[in-house]
């Protein structure tokens, strides 16, 4: 097997692993809709819209060392 | 797994990492090996002419002219031969350029001559009514850099094995052999014996009299670049 | 600091506003400067013949692709991450002085290397690589300058309050990451001044590469320096300015995951686009086209996601000329992705390699979208940093119209002189000869080249429009007193 070759096979193998990757991806978003931690996907927007020092972060830091 | 990662802000970054690294790998290292080969009639830069290479690149050519003849009937008809991989085997950097302001200058040195281009770059819009390629008028009293030249033929032939002083395979079953001085002195006389060839065909009375002195303008070295250029 | 209140801190940020708007005003200027010399070549010798070597063509264009790049845009990136990232992360630069104190390093170790490109490019000082122009020592420099912004970059992630990192902080991290692994391959060279035992210029150094392979890294460091530079940065912005501008939540925030993981697979493939009908091996030459026509995709992932944020509240368009240049940015965007696909179909590419096509479709993508948006973020950051109201909203309104048409007039003079020189160049008579010769396809384009002179320039007194609106904001107006919500505060 030549090096032109085993590029070709290296290229389609991670290609096709990365497809599979994203398209998991995209099913575990729409199927789950919630991450690790239970908050709706949707939810990360206010991270932009309530940004100001003092407003609630939508998941704190703090929480995790409460736990 | 992807909840796991949501969670990993580290392991994020090198995904995105591993993601676009990935194409580069795959795509460019393995050609090294392969493209680097000189073909047949390739010779390795003469001092002067790589002097004159730096004079082209300090004045950025390569913003308005191109390197790379592709294989199109309209681009053989008028540049020659489209360009092949191995010819450019001693280019660094290489300089196909990204925009074609002015024509390719690919094999430049087929069709034009040293005394067209001492006009030309004096006042290209005498020579081509209509040129928008600005007068390099300055190359005429500044002098070439035939140190630097020399300095990096020394780095290329340690570092990449350039074969200067030994005989390179012309296309017509020939050999021929580019010289580089053992020492700066030496690489200097022979930049100068080049020089001297050149303004033999030249007109300009304050060029002529700076090589007889012992210097090179730019415009010398820049001239022996292009002719180089087949 | 007991007693007050916690604050964001935007030192750092104004600091790199301000080289945002000098060095577009400047990198602009030079544009301007560059398209009259294409139109009238006496503009080469503007200052006279003794300066014509440092104010020709040749010496200029270096100057202007690195000043709006590396100046301009670079500044906006970095100026709106000193600005978003505290806030999305909800933590202030003034609670770690570390990281002030890497933030400002930054900023004055940056404009040390801006001085030291610009004195080298003037003085002919270049490796030519596009958009790799500096010689070995800058290099370094950029170098610890970009570590400086990654120590900062995650110094603050580092100790953040909001645990998970909203999808801006993302774009900023790849554009961390992207920029640092081409710009280190792409410039692996060797002082000749110390391989050869001290001959020559110090500064000299030559490509570890040679030829075809130097081709290959340098447009895969080209392209991606498009990709990491000019579009995943700007999408990091829009993401955060336009619904915090306009109040309005993402359209869909798992849509914004997807399109950055998409972008992120695809782009680097796309880089053999540049080599079409080159030396560089055919498969390589196939993938760059296949993959740039995949890339609509994820583009228009992030810029459809922005104009359906918009949706319902359309009048806040015509109302706000803030959210004008937004929406027009990401217009501009889908229009650039659309046409960039279709440049690099291989048949097209024929024709529109090596033309004013490629420079019309690179300016509606600058212009239209990293120029506008930039400007649009710097404007709604300047009534938050400086605490006052925009000085003049009909004087960003008139800004707006001047510069859409600037750009307009810009992109279409250079597609009729693109495919007019493509389709001159390879025309043949009766007789199978050449029907033009070369100079017939230049002295042709003078129409278009005047025309895209005068759309440059009216792009550069819109500029100017903004750096003046933004100067009498901190300058002129009363103080507001709360921080502000959504959309931001104009004058008259
Ligand atoms: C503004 C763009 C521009 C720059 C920069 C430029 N040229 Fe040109 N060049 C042109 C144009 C346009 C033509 C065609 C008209 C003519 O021959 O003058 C041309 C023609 C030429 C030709 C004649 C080629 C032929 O086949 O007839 C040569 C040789 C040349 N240029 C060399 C140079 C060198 C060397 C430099 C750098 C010092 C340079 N050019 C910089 C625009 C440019
Ligand atoms: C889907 C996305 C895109 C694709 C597939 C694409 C494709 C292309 C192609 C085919 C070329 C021409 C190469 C040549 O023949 O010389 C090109 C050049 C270029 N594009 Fe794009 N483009 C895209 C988006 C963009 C965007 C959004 C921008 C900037 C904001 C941009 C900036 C540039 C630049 C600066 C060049 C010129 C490089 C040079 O020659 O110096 N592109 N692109
Ligand atoms: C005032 C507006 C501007 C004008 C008039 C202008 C003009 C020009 C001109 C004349 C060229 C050379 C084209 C050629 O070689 O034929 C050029 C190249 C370029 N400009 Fe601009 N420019 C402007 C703004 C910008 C901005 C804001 C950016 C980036 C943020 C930019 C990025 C570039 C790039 C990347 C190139 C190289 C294109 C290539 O190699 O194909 N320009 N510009």
């Amino acid at each position: 097997m030549d090096i032109a070759e085993l590029q070709a096979y290296g290229y389609f193998a991670l290609t096709a692993t990365l497809v599979v990757v994203l398209y998991g991806y995209i099913y575990h978003l729409y199927s789950k809709k919630k991450d690790a931690d239970g908050h709706d996907y949707e939810d990360y927007s206010n991270m932009a819209l309530k940004d100001d020092i003092t407003d609630t972060p939508v998941s704190a830091v703090s929480d995790d060392k409460e736990k | 797994m992807f909840h796991w990662l949501e969670k990993h802000p580290f392991f994020f970054a090198v995904g995105v990492f591993v993601t676009i690294a990935f194409a580069g790998l795959i795509e460019i290292l393995p050609n090294f090996a392969q493209a680097s080969r000189p073909v047949i009639g390739t010779a390795p830069y003469s001092t002067l002419e790589l002097a004159g290479r730096h004079v082209y690149i300090k004045n950025s050519c390569n913003a308005c002219h191109s390197q790379l003849v592709r294989p199109f009937k309209s681009e053989t008809d008028r540049y020659g031969h489209y360009s092949l991989s191995g010819e450019y085997a001693y280019d660094r950097p290489f300089l196909w350029g990204s925009k074609r302001t002015g024509p390719d200058l690919m094999r430049v040195g087929n069709y034009r001559t040293t005394d067209w281009h001492e006009n030309h770059m004096k006042d290209p819009a005498s020579v081509v009514p209509g040129s928008i390629m600005p007068a390099y008028k300055w190359m005429f009293t500044n002098n070439a850099d035939v140190d630097t030249a020399y300095a990096e033929q020394l780095t290329v032939a340690n570092a990449f094995s350039v074969p200067y002083n030994e005989p390179v395979p012309m296309k017509d079953g020939s050999t021929k052999i580019v010289k580089m001085g053992k020492n700066l002195a030496e690489a200097r006389a022979l930049a100068l014996a080049e020089a001297k060839e050149i303004v033999a065909d030249m007109k300009d009375q304050d060029v002529k009299d700076a090589v007889a002195r012992g210097e090179i303008p730019e415009i010398v070295a820049i001239i022996a670049y292009m002719n180089s250029l087949k | 600091m007991e007693n007050r209140p916690l604050e964001y801190d935007y030192t750092v940020a104004k600091m790199f506003m301000f080289t945002t708007i000098v060095l577009g005003i400047v990198g602009m200027l030079i544009g301007v400067i560059l398209a009259f010399q294409l139109a009238f070549p006496s503009v080469n010798t503007i200052l006279g013949e003794g300066l014509a070597e440092y104010t020709n063509f040749s010496r200029l264009r270096p100057l202007h692709t690195d000043a709006v790049i590396f100046g301009f845009t670079l500044s906006g990136i970095f100026a709106t991450w000193y600005y978003v990232g505290q806030r999305v992360l909800k933590v202030s630069m003034a609670e770690s002085g570390l990281l002030m104190f890497l933030g400002k390093l930054h900023f004055w170790l940056y404009l040390i290397v801006v001085a030291a490109v610009v004195v080298t490019l003037f003085m002919g000082i270049t490796t030519s690589k596009e958009y790799a122009e500096f010689e070995w020592p800058i290099d370094i420099a950029v170098v610890v300058v970009w570590v400086l912004w990654g120590m900062g970059l995650f110094g603050l992630i580092g100790i953040r309050r909001e645990k998970s990192l909203y999808i801006s902080i993302w774009y900023y991290i790849a554009t961390f990451l992207g920029i640092a692994m081409l710009y280190l391959f792409n410039n692996m060279e060797i002082p000749t001044y110390f391989a050869s035992g001290g001959i020559g210029s110090w500064w000299h150094s030559v490509s570890m590469y040679a030829g075809t392979n130097d081709a290959l890294v340098q447009w895969w460091y080209g392209h991606n320096a498009v990709a990491f530079g000019f579009t995943v940065p700007i999408v990091a912005m829009i993401y955060y300015f336009l619904p915090k501008e306009s109040g309005q939540a993402i359209y869909s925030y798992k849509l914004s995951l997807l399109s950055f993981w998409g972008l992120m697979f695809v782009y680097l493939w796309a880089g053999g686009h540049h080599l079409l009908y080159s030396t560089v091996p055919d498969w390589m030459q196939t993938m760059g086209s296949i993959f740039s026509v995949i890339l609509i995709l994820p583009s228009w992932g992030s810029a459809i996601n922005m104009l359906l944020t918009m949706k319902g509240e359309w009048q806040q368009v015509a109302a706000s000329p803030l959210i004008k240049f937004m929406i027009l940015a990401s217009t501009f965007y889908m229009f650039s992705t659309l046409e960039g696909p279709i440049q690099a179909i291989k048949s097209v590419n024929a024709i529109a390699h090596f033309t004013d096509w490629i420079v019309g479709h690179v300016h509606d993508g600058v212009l239209g979208w990293v120029g506008f948006m930039i400007m649009a973020s710097l404007f709604h950051m300047a009534p938050r940093v400086f605490k006052r109201e925009i000085y003049s909203k009909s004087l960003m309104a008139t800004q707006f119209w001047i510069q859409t048409l600037g750009v307009v007039l810009y992109f279409t003079s250079m597609w009729i002189a693109g495919i007019t020189q493509g389709m001159m160049w390879r025309a043949h008579d009766e007789f199978g000869n050449l029907a033009y010769s070369f100079i017939d396809t230049v002295t042709v384009l003078h129409p278009y080249y005047t025309i895209r002179g005068v759309g440059g320039l009216l792009y550069l007194v819109g500029f100017l429009m903004f750096a003046y609106n933004i100067y009498k904001t901190m300058s002129a107006r009363p103080v507001e007193e709360s921080e502000l919500q959504n959309a931001s505060p104009m004058g008259a």
